[in-house]
């Protein structure tokens, strides 16, 4: 199998796999990146979000082979010194119950604070409304995300 | 051992023993910090360096046990919080009763776990005094620090050493509840910054060396089996190593996730299925079978003065039929476990809310005796009574004996995930009021048609307390009524059941507070005016053997009304609804919705909550619960499981619709300060929501809907 380059939380990688491997499983299975979720595999639930360049992607969407030669940053590399302003949200707000699909929800609000550091309430919707949590804690990321706004998260 | 009553009372009744001395395993690391040197019991252990280990007897799946019950510890032993590390029970001989379910983790375990933590400061008091020649009571403790007389103080690090050289105390004092410093404050999760930075903390992120991935295919059809199969497919894909049978399918074994998924895609193009005796299942015809079963014969769940003759002589008789639909947990982190064989025993890491069941089948799965099985608890991606089930740590587990040396984790996808569940099963109600001449209710008959959980959770026993368990929330019904008659006729179904977030209490408590609202509406009543007369003035009562206390229930109602505004002029097309409920006998709960329905589409817009557990541990984790039991009650309006041919209909979240952010209504929770002891949360928000949300929807629109899922037409 070919060896595919690609760059994740600033760190040359490179991958022998199946091209069509999704960029999910590279994550955890090749690179050991657990931080990144699985929970549908199609698309529906947001919990393996990552960025890809400046853009939140669905990791299980990327096969390896568009994900090569790109940039990714996953939960892990959100933050490579202490937490960002948003995690930090996260923590004050209290928002994980089981927490596992936080991660995808945090990789996603961090992009949407990138796009619109003020967002409305119908902005984050938009964004969130694409993730489940199966907990409910959506009225504490919505709290979150407009704390780490007021902070001047990025 | 008769119902999942007496199942609870057994998960309670035996934590570990208070003089236990536990043996925190591990070496030290260079660089880790010192061995504890004080364990006085299995619960706690202190370090030199001051910092505390506890350890948590139940599983955490996001209702915050890791947080409220190392809180209640801290909080008898005056520990300094920020200076606590959590350690997860494993299942051996002192821990005997893991379970995690039923809302009953803090009702169980709290005098266990505050006796510990007394006992442990009384050793660190004492050990003080003694190097100080001052008596024990002359010494006060805070933060992690013994003070005495003239100013002395020292900290539990540096008295460990002493301190467990001290007697353990029989009966250690007890704080009064007034004087709680660290429970009642609201705290956040212990485990926060470790989630939000996405440390390895879940099942499926577990990681050891030499690890494999593995993928089942199993039967769609619930029972059937592969006849004939092509492994050759499968294993030209690259990256698979091998494929085994085990008793649930075919596993495909690979060096990663993604190429036993592909292999076994591979594979299931290739197998022949012997789809057994259920390939005909179908939900249709179960509704039918259920509606049969409402006109026979039933097992009394309880009865009450002579309810067939008061219907008989009622001047008006009201009558309805209910449905609730099967549902799958679906928590966001599919089904899996790790599992390893060697030969001097085997290893199991995944996460359970049943560790010591599933160390016990796992055991005899492979032929070993239960304490060669080491469980590893990981925190759940989400529980909701799915990870009671021990099918997926059992099949691990074989999965592992057939492919050899080696750990190997099995990945459900989702499909498995939703196909594979262990049902919350679909049930028929049938309802019936008989009014007196002035329309008071004279009798009540709710009567249940559908699969008993507990028949399955005793792998096919009935067991005498079955109607009871199947109709809890139907018997335990609050209201003064003469005459009552509730009962269960159960219909075998062949899926495999499961208690699903707020068990059987959901579609129970949906049928009972949506009738009564049409009782209401029929003699004219305000829905909160009808159920404060029924309510009435009592204090405690005994329901089925169990003290309720119907002022604590009267009083949570009232709290939600009065907080939601109930009778005010709402804006157009608006509706409020309520229903309350005492859950479990335990948990008083009372809901107030605010619906809109606008072009056919339901809004909810707003839950005002109510709540009375006794004493609140974590008024943070509290409402937490409140906001996610809301959630679950609002998603399972909306959500359902068919089956077709054997199999169901459903297999992702395009089929299986969850609730998602842009439909979460606001969240209101009030809560009434209690002195009583502690009762349980993570349950007790969901089942009266539904009930509020569908009465709201008939003040809305004069709508009655009996029968969930709603769907798009019901509305229209
Ligand atoms: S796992 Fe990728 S969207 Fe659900
Ligand atoms: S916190 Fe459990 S799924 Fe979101």
């Amino acid at each position: 199998m070919p060896a595919f380059q690609l760059t994740v939380n600033g760190r040359p990688r490179s991958v022998d796999a199946d091209p069509d491997t999704p960029l999910l499983w590279i994550l955890r299975d090749n690179l050991g990146l657990t931080g990144t979720k699985f929970g549908c595999g199609v698309g529906l639930c947001g919990s393996c979000t990552v960025h890809q360049g400046d853009k939140a992607v669905r990791a299980c969407q990327v096969p390896l082979r568009e994900a090569a030669g790109t940039a990714i940053v996953t939960i892990e590399g959100l933050a490579p010194r202490g937490l960002h302003p948003v995690q930090r949200a996260w923590i004050e707000e209290d928002v994980a119950q089981c927490g596992y699909c936080q991660p995808g929800m945090i990789m996603s609000a961090t992009a949407l604070l990138a796009d619109h550091p003020h967002p409305t309430d119908a902005q984050i919707d938009a964004v969130i409304g694409e993730h489940i949590c199966r907990c409910g804690s959506y009225p504490r990321i919505r709290q979150a995300i407009h704390r780490a706004a007021k902070g001047g998260a990025r | 051992m008769t119902s999942r009553r007496d199942f609870l009372k057994i998960a309670g009744s035996a934590g570990a023993g208070l003089v236990l001395g536990l043996r925190l395993q591990g070496k030290a690391r260079p660089g880790a910090p010192a061995e504890p040197v004080f364990h006085p019991n299995a619960y706690l252990a202190i370090r030199p360096d001051g910092s505390a280990l506890l350890t948590v007897p139940k599983s955490e799946m996001g209702q915050g046990v890791r947080t409220a019950l190392p809180m209640v510890i801290a909080e008898e032993l005056d520990l300094d919080w920020s200076r606590v590390e959590l350690h997860q029970a494993m299942p051996g001989p002192e821990f005997l009763h893991l379970g995690t379910g039923g809302s009953t983790s803090v009702s169980t375990t709290w005098m266990i776990l505050r006796k510990a933590g007394a006992a442990a400061r009384e050793m660190l008091v004492a050990a003080a005094a003694q190097s100080w020649g001052v008596a024990p009571d002359q010494c006060r403790t805070e933060k992690g620090t013994v003070f005495g007389p003239g100013g002395r103080t020292s900290t539990y690090g540096e008295l460990a050493e002493a301190a467990a050289r001290q007697p353990v105390p029989k009966a250690p004092r007890l704080k009064a509840p007034q004087a709680f410093r660290i429970l009642g404050r609201p705290t956040r999760r212990l485990d926060g910054p470790r989630i939000v930075t996405g440390k390895p903390l879940f099942g499926l992120d577990v990681r050891r060396p030499g690890q494999r991935f593995a993928a089942v295919l199993r039967c769609p059809v619930v029972g059937g089996t592969p006849k004939a199969w092509d492994a050759s497919k499968a294993l030209a894909v690259p990256g698979v190593h091998a494929v085994v049978q085990v008793p649930t399918g075919l596993a495909v074994i690979a060096e990663g996730t993604w190429p036993a998924l592909q292999g076994r895609e591979a594979l299931a193009a290739t197998v022949r299925w012997d789809e057994g005796p259920n390939a005909a299942f179908n939900s249709r015809d179960l509704e039918n079978q259920m509606r049969s079963a409402l006109q026979g014969p039933a097992d009394p769940a309880r009865k009450a003065g002579a309810a067939a003759p008061a219907l008989a002589a009622a001047a008006r008789v009201l009558e309805a039929e209910y449905a609730f639909p099967f549902q799958s947990h679906t928590p966001m982190e599919p089904m899996n476990a790790t599992a390893e064989v060697r030969s001097d025993g085997a290893t199991l890491w995944t996460g359970t809310q049943n560790p010591n069941t599933a160390q016990v089948r796992a055991a005899a799965a492979v032929g070993l005796k239960p304490e060669r099985m080491a469980v590893n608890v990981t925190l759940l991606g989400g529980g909701f009574g799915r990870r009671s089930g021990t099918d997926f740590s059992t099949e691990a587990i074989q999965v592992a004996k057939a492919a050899g040396p080696g750990p190997i984790q099995v990945v459900w996808d989702r499909s498995d995930d939703i196909r594979h569940d262990q049902f919350h099963p679909a049930t028929l109600h049938h309802l019936k009021a008989g009014l007196d001449g002035h329309g008071r209710i004279a009798a009540w008959s709710h009567h249940i048609a559908g699969g008993a959980v507990l028949r399955s959770w005793l792998e096919g026993q009935k067991s005498p307390g079955q109607a009871e368990t199947e109709a809890n929330g139907a018997w335990d019904i609050p209201y003064d009524i003469p005459a009552l008659d509730i009962a269960f006729a159960e219909v075998q179904v062949p899926v495999p059941l499961g208690w699903w977030r707020a068990i059987e209490i959901v579609p129970n408590v949906f049928a009972r507070e949506c009738f009564l609202d049409e009782v209401a509406h029929a003699t004219g009543k305000d829905p909160l005016a009808l159920r404060l007369e029924l309510l009435g003035r009592r204090g405690r009562v005994k329901l089925g053997g169990e003290d309720v206390d119907i002022a604590r229930l009267r009083r949570v109602l009232e709290l939600a009304a009065d907080k939601a505004g109930w009778g005010r002029k709402l804006p157009a097309g608006h509706g409020l609804g309520l229903a309350c409920h005492a859950y479990d006998r335990r948990t008083y709960m009372a809901e107030v919705a605010e619906v809109s329905v606008k072009k056919g589409q339901l809004q909810v817009h707003k839950v005002v909550a109510a709540v009375d557990c006794g004493i609140v541990l974590n008024p943070e984790g509290l409402a937490g619960q409140v906001e996610g039991g809301v959630a679950w009650g609002v998603s399972a309006l909306f959500s359902q499981i068919t089956f077709e041919k054997g199999r169901t209909v459903q297999e992702n979240f395009d089929t299986f619709p969850v609730l998602r952010s842009p439909d979460m209504p606001r969240v209101e929770v009030h809560t009434v300060a209690s002195l009583e002891a502690p009762s349980g949360m993570g349950e007790p928000p969901v089942p009266v929501c539904l009930p509020a949300v569908l009465n709201a929807v008939f003040a809305a629109t004069g709508k009655r809907l009996r029968r969930l899922p709603i769907l798009p037409a019901d509305l229209a």
